[in-house]
């Protein structure tokens, strides 16, 4: 139907970007005052005082706050952000500690100054006295729980959650074989190379607030301090400017530091910025990913899973603002895939005196599939039967769609995959990276002296979770088109995708279609970007916006053309009968006439003043169930998520003196439904496999037993650079549309990242032949593994 | 907003409460104070400048005093405007004899601040407040020990500096932010090279040399206890 969608242009916020004309939070507010923070350097304490007199002598200090100065619902804990019936036990921070730090970087003191260096002066000479307690330090910890990190949280439970499709236990004990497994996966985040940042301005005369924030729900924000500070909606407005990365840790809201500067701000009367420095972000932020897994699976001799009984516990820090969300994912998305015959999962989520867990891309699905993944291989080594094998063998069938898993996901609605095709994109898979070759080569490097190992993993991820999106869409007299929609963009390449697809539903070109994020102002109904939802929730939601404005747009021209808007069309801006390049009007005069005047500001818009003739002069200028104006506003809603899919394959070799792990191939198939963008899909694909290498190999965060972050910086926190990545990541696309939204497409945003641990443990595993059963992996943890095999041979 | 702490003057109470009633000592003593006018019996109009964080600024207003308990008591009453806001406060004192001839001062205020200055956080406001108090008594102090008379008074006059020296010293830090930080309780105790210090347990130094020698050593122990304390502070850190 159309020529831009699909098609790899480039993209359109680049230019700008890469000539460093890109507006960041900190490039903003020049003249604002800064805010910086006292944080706790216990991770576990009794406030017992805070001395702030030695604070007076730097000259340039404004303000000192602590918990006793907030007011009103400022002085509540944080929103509790997702409540859920099986999280019973939910604590959130307040915004400034009250009484009892839980992790080191916990926000005591804010400082205002007249900029950041006096600001950190003062802060730096802010004496707080604490009581230290027993922290809580890892899951094995918060597990015993010898110790407990809030006093009326017993077990340090936050939450147990079960889920059971079939008799899974019964299951289990009937079937074959039995395996129990353990699987670990430690803390790792997402690490934006822009941390957080906020800049509020309070405009005292309106009674209105401005904040611009480095934020993945601009709406999220609004209405978050709007509740805090007692204001209305409509008087607080939420920008969200260029936002140097995401990756979920910023679709948490609103941060402390959120709700503190507009306060402060309109407190003082004057703006007042915080910018995040690197190792704040480091140890107040948010991580994720760590997980202890134990399975129980039993499988007939074929291979195929009869019962699968998995419990695992996951750390979700010091509090749970976000709630349950990452191990739900992780327990749903655990089943990739496949489908067994009976399910039964079980976690605990446990709080810590560590940094708080929200979503990192991926979002507990990285340890679902290690975990299921990992199995799938160990069932194939039990039987001695191919990988590949075995997973066909699991595979839902593309004739079993819509497949009903028989559990409730993470939008509260029934994980029901709505369309894809596993066995083709297997197939696809081993023909990328050639499986069924690759004995020979392993054989021949075997000769050679060195070892070399291949593996596989697949998942499937619920992508576009509602509750909705909205769009709007507008033609100027000029004949350019704006899009607004509310979510917000990181560097996805949103205004690119948004503009191909208003461009192609609109009938103008791409260059004439300016795309806004993440600005209440322009659009003030939102949910935010997470979860793979962009594309497919405002994708569709401007969609439908361009199609009302097209048909308006074919409505005026019409009545002015005289024709029957059934044989018009719009070609490069240009309405016009079907087929007849010569005639027709311009899009922007089509907005001149659709909006009535009594005062011309041009030329063209003398056509539409009173006096310049057409139009019924018995019926009023704009009939009563009409509009002026060219313009469409559409909100897209799914009844539930849509499942993308996708299987990666990594050749690996490992060093046998050092242990060093080098990827030598690393495969990717995946299926997002329809493409866009095939250029922007693969660059996602390109950083999350980055991601997952780093998830796999090198990222962990080293928490000592006293609950301080030893690596909280990029000298000692182990990020892949280029030399780490695969040069040449290898990607075949399949295009399974999607039946639940107009535009047939899924999220592709985390799936590069999802399977990266499952995929390279099974690599190293095959190279090694010893078990990988915890990532990330070192070279040290290798080189440890191999030393135990000889001690136990 | 409540506010208390205490501070020792070398001075018996009978001589503090006259210095805390003497229009001269207070003008020279209310930190940052530019004017300061007797307006009936127990009250004074004032202006004072004050360059603390955001605070800063100059406030004019009144200090009425009541319930005059001489010399073991006294109630303030202080209203004060300026640019950042105004402040209202109450301030109870009582004067106890202490122990080598010493009272100690027991303040306890309640004030309530509007406008910027309420708007700046409570612990900066109230440690502001007693650091200015820290430096009013500790200027008070400086004059109660300057008076020759004092010097006499003492145990062993030999074994601490001579009135030069503490004239000296008190010359040598001309604004009260700069003098030598003496804040919350028990001050005058925790910085070991302090010159206010009972004499016993001061720097012991033979009393030998002319006023132009003491002067210097006295500028110079001042200058080692700010820096003393700024070496403390830091540590505690």
């Amino acid at each position: 139907m159309s020529s831009l969608f699909g098609a790899s242009v480039q993209r359109v916020e680049d230019d700008r970007l890469v000539r460093g004309h890109g507006a960041y939070l900190d490039d903003l507010g020049h003249d604002a005052l800064v805010a910086a923070f006292v944080r706790s350097p216990f991770a576990h304490a009794r406030i017992l005082d805070i001395d702030v007199s030695a604070a007076l002598e730097v000259d340039g200090l404004v303000a000192i706050y602590t918990y006793e100065d907030l007011p009103g619902r400022i002085a509540d804990p944080l929103p509790l952000l997702i409540p859920h019936p099986s999280l019973t036990h939910g604590r959130t921070p307040y915004p400034l500690a009250k009484d009892e730090v839980n992790h080191v970087g916990e926000a005591v003191a804010m400082v205002i100054a007249r900029d950041r260096y006096l600001a950190e002066d003062a802060a730096d000479r802010i004496d707080v006295s604490y009581e230290p307690l027993p922290p809580v330090v890892g899951l094995d910890a918060a597990r015993a729980a010898e110790h407990l990190v809030h006093a009326d949280v017993p077990g340090n439970r936050a939450g147990n959650e079960v889920q059971e499709h079939g008799d899974a236990a019964a299951a289990v004990a009937a079937a074959p074989h039995v395996l129990e497994l353990d699987f670990e996966i430690e803390r790792s985040a997402s690490t934006p190379l822009e941390g957080r940042g906020v800049l509020a301005s309070w405009d005292p005369q309106a009674g209105r607030m401005l904040i611009w924030t480095s934020t993945q729900t601009s709406t999220g924000v609004r209405a978050a301090v709007a509740a805090k500070l007692g204001l209305a909606l409509a008087d607080v407005d939420v920008i969200t400017p260029d936002v140097g990365g995401g990756f979920g840790v910023k679709i948490m809201h609103p941060w402390p530091e959120e709700v503190l500067v507009p306060w402060a701000a309109q407190l003082l009367g004057q703006p007042v910025k915080f910018t995040e420095d690197r190792r704040e972000h480091f140890i107040a932020s948010a991580h994720e990913r760590a997980q202890q897994h134990h399975v129980r699976v039993g499988f007939d001799d074929e291979g195929r899973i009869l019962g699968l009984d998995v419990r695992f516990w996951h750390d979700n820090g010091a509090y749970i603002p976000y709630g349950l969300i990452v191990p739900i994912v992780t327990s749903t998305q655990l089943l990739g895939p496949y489908k067994p015959g009976a399910y039964r999962v079980e976690f605990d989520s446990l709080y810590t005196n560590t940094v708080i867990v929200t979503p990192y891309r991926g979002a507990g699905r990285p340890q679902g599939a290690f975990v299921m993944e990992r199995t799938m291989d160990a069932i194939a080594a039990e039987l001695g039967l191919d990988r590949t094998v075995v997973r066909e063998r699991n595979f839902i069938q593309p004739g079993e769609m819509p497949y009903d898993q028989g559990l409730i996901f993470q939008d509260g609605r029934p994980l029901i995959y709505d369309s894809g095709d596993y066995p083709a994109l297997l197939a696809q898979l081993k023909d990328l990276i050639g499986w069924d070759k690759f004995a020979d080569f392993a054989e021949e490097a075997r000769s050679q002296g060195r070892r070399v190992g291949i593996g596989l993993a697949c998942y499937v991820e619920g992508t576009g979770v509602g509750p909705y999106e909205g769009g709007h869409v507008v033609v100027e007299t000029s004949g350019k088109v704006k899009v607004a929609t509310g979510l917000t963009t990181q560097g996805q390449g949103h205004h690119t995708v948004l503009a191909q697809v208003v461009a192609d539903e609109l009938g103008v070109r791409l260059e004439d279609v300016e795309v806004v994020t993440g600005d209440t102002r322009r659009f003030g109904y939102a949910v935010g970007t997470f979860a793979s939802r962009t594309a497919v929730m405002s994708g569709s939601a401007v969609a439908l916006a361009a199609r009302k404005a097209r048909a308006k747009a074919l409505r005026v021209a019409a009545e002015a053309m005289e024709a029957s808007a059934d044989d018009l069309e719009i070609v490069d801006g240009v309405v016009r009968v079907k087929g007849d390049p010569a005639g027709g009007i311009a899009l922007g005069t089509v907005a001149v006439l659709s909006n009535p005047l009594r005062y011309a500001f041009d030329d063209a818009a003398q056509a539409a003043t009173q006096f310049a003739g057409g139009g019924d002069l018995n019926k009023p200028p704009i009939a009563e169930d009409d509009e002026p104006g060219i313009e469409g506003r559409g909100y897209f809603s799914p009844v539930r998520s849509t499942f993308a899919a996708g299987m990666h394959a990594a050749i690996v070799e490992t060093d046998p003196d050092t242990a060093e792990v080098t990827i030598l191939r690393y495969c990717v198939v995946h299926d997002c439904g329809r493409l866009i963008n095939p250029r922007i899909v693969e660059g996602q694909i390109h950083g999350g496999v980055a991601q997952g290498v780093g998830g796999a190999l090198y990222e962990r965060m080293a928490y000592d037993d006293e609950g301080q972050l030893v690596n909280a910086s990029f000298m000692d926190f182990l990020m892949p650079y280029v030399s780490e990545v695969p040069p040449h990541i290898e990607i075949g696309h399949l295009e399974t549309p999607s039946p639940l939204n107009p535009l047939g497409i899924k999220g592709a945003g985390e799936a590069g990242v999802i399977p990266g641990a499952a995929v390279l443990a099974a690599a190293i595993e095959d190279a090694e032949g010893i078990p990988i059963t915890s990532m990330p992996l070192s070279p040290s943890d290798l080189f440890a593994l191999r030393r135990t095999r000889e001690t136990e041979s | 907003m409540k506010i208390s702490g205490t501070a020792t003057l070398h001075a018996p109470p009978g001589q503090v409460w006259m210095a805390l009633n003497d229009p001269a000592v207070l003008a020279r003593t209310i930190p940052g104070c530019e004017d300061l006018e007797a307006t009936g019996p127990d009250s004074y109009r004032l202006t004072i400048t004050t360059g603390v964080a955001s605070i800063q600024g100059t406030y004019t207003g009144e200090v009425s005093l009541t319930d005059q308990q001489e010399p073991t008591s006294s109630r303030l009453a202080v209203n004060l405007a300026g640019a950042p806001g105004t402040l209202h406060a109450t301030v109870l004192a009582l004067l106890v004899p202490s122990a080598n001839g010493s009272t100690e001062v027991t303040y306890a205020a309640d004030a309530i601040p509007d406008g910027m200055i309420a708007s700046v956080g409570q612990r900066l406001l109230a440690s502001t407040m007693k650091q200015l108090a820290s430096d009013f008594f500790a200027s008070v102090d400086d004059i109660l020990v300057a008076v020759p008379e004092r010097v006499g008074a003492d145990e062993a006059p030999s074994t601490g500096p001579p009135p030069g020296v503490r004239a000296g010293g008190a010359a040598g830090v001309s604004s009260p932010t700069s003098v030598p930080m003496r804040r919350a309780s028990g001050m005058t105790t925790e910085l070991p090279t302090d010159d206010r210090q009972p004499a016993g347990r001061t720097l012991a130094r033979p009393h030998t040399g002319s006023f132009l020698e003491g002067a210097l050593a006295g500028a110079a122990a001042t200058l080692a206890g700010t820096y003393m304390a700024r070496l403390l502070r830091r540590r505690s850190r």
